[in-house]
């Protein structure tokens, strides 16, 4: 089979798995990703969130023969997940794997983190640089305080640790499809974890490694440095407050 | 300024805290806008109840009196035409978000089931 002309549709019947990238301004590296994923990963459903690239990378999606989920301006990261968790509770997947489309993700070790899932019944299994060596030292100091700040904060709030609460490297079961697109999250890292445990959903954490990023620069300014924290803060309270107003509605 | 006047005024900034925060539980404000309301508010509070710091702020300022009635009512007007402004511009920007979402969605299923009408048979 040509890979490059795989379409999602071809083996719906069987396949209910998706793989979602969202990608802005990521020529670069968009082709080679999905040329990756394609080869590790011939029976997963493929769909690229294009967050309204001003670059390259439009022409090279439509050029890949990709399924495209196109936003007409740039809606941020947190968005662009949304996108692909509503496309998957459209099309009725069991399934949903997020990428990132810097190529920092090795697409050989999605199969592993998506088997993991499915024989351990997780609800949310993250793909985890820490979960093994509990060892931040490879990220700047400002990432690495605030890795650490919101592990402790999702324990302490939550009851449970996740070490990489970053990370864009996660397989979502169906489930967790509305749960996760009926409230707004930033960039559905801790405060989506915490949202989710506290409503009692399973999330768990599975080792992978993370290639050095080659081209680009990382979504996070020097002023999201800054306002990052605060809002993913403040979005993580109120989402305890949240969490259990929806408790209280459903149990009623 | 009376212990009175510190009280109702730390009451009035809880008040507006618990307001902006339901406001961004409910998306109908961003949490970065919220959260510099948020800690305004917060420093307000801070100075009304610290006499020496509000003292200090007088001071630095150059006014006599630690409070004008009246600058304060200008001031809470406003801030909440303010937050009603950022709380409009949230809600239609997220209308707006949610409008390029539903499309991209549409669009990508559409694309996405094309090879199969493709090779439907001929009605």
């Amino acid at each position: 089979m040509d890979n490059s002309v795989h379409r999602f549709g071809e083996d719906r019947q069987r396949s209910r798995i998706l793989a979602a990238i969202p990608a802005y301004n990521e020529a670069a590296t968009i082709e080679h990703v999905i040329r990756r994923v394609r080869e590790s990963l011939p029976d997963f459903d493929l769909l690229v969130v294009n967050d309204g690239s001003t670059d390259a990378t439009g022409e090279i999606l439509d050029r890949l023969n990709v399924t495209v989920a196109r936003h007409l301006c740039n809606l941020g990261y947190g968005r662009a997940i949304q996108t692909a968790i509503k496309f998957a509770e459209k099309c009725e997947y069991d399934f949903l794997i997020t990428l990132d489309a810097d190529g920092q993700h090795y697409p050989e070790q999605v199969l592993g983190l998506y088997e993991a899932s499915r024989a351990e019944g997780w609800d949310l299994l993250i793909g985890s640089r820490y979960v093994k060596s509990h060892d931040y030292s490879d990220s700047p100091l400002g990432r690495r305080i605030g890795m650490r700040l919101f592990s402790m904060l999702v324990r302490a709030i939550a009851g449970r640790r996740i070490y990489d609460t970053t990370s864009g490297l996660k397989v979502i079961r169906r489930p967790v499809f509305k749960v996760l697109s009926r409230w707004h999250f930033i960039d559905f890292h801790a405060e989506a974890i915490v949202y989710l445990l506290r409503l009692g959903y399973s999330i768990g954490e599975y080792n992978v490694t993370v290639a050095a990023r080659t081209h680009g620069q990382s979504m996070y300014s020097m002023l999201s440095h800054i306002a990052y924290p605060l809002k993913t803060a403040l979005i993580l309270l109120l989402g305890v407050f949240e969490a259990e107003l929806t408790r209280r509605k459903q149990s009623a | 300024m009376t212990v009175h006047g510190t009280i109702v005024l730390l009451i009035i900034g809880l008040a507006l805290q618990l307001w902006i925060l339901n406001l961004i539980r409910r998306d109908r404000l961003y949490a970065g806008y919220g959260v510099f309301l948020v800690t305004a508010i917060a420093v307000v509070m801070l100075v009304v109840a610290v006499p020496l710091l509000l003292a200090g702020v007088t001071r630095v300022v150059g006014a006599i009196f630690p409070v004008s009635a009246l600058t304060l009512l200008a001031l809470g007007f406003i801030f909440v035409t303010l937050v009603y402004v950022l709380t409009q511009v949230t809600i239609v920007s997220n209308r707006l978000a949610a409008a390029i979402q539903e499309l991209a969605v549409q669009r990508a299923k559409e694309d996405a089931e094309r090879p199969l009408a493709r090779q439907a048979p001929d009605r």
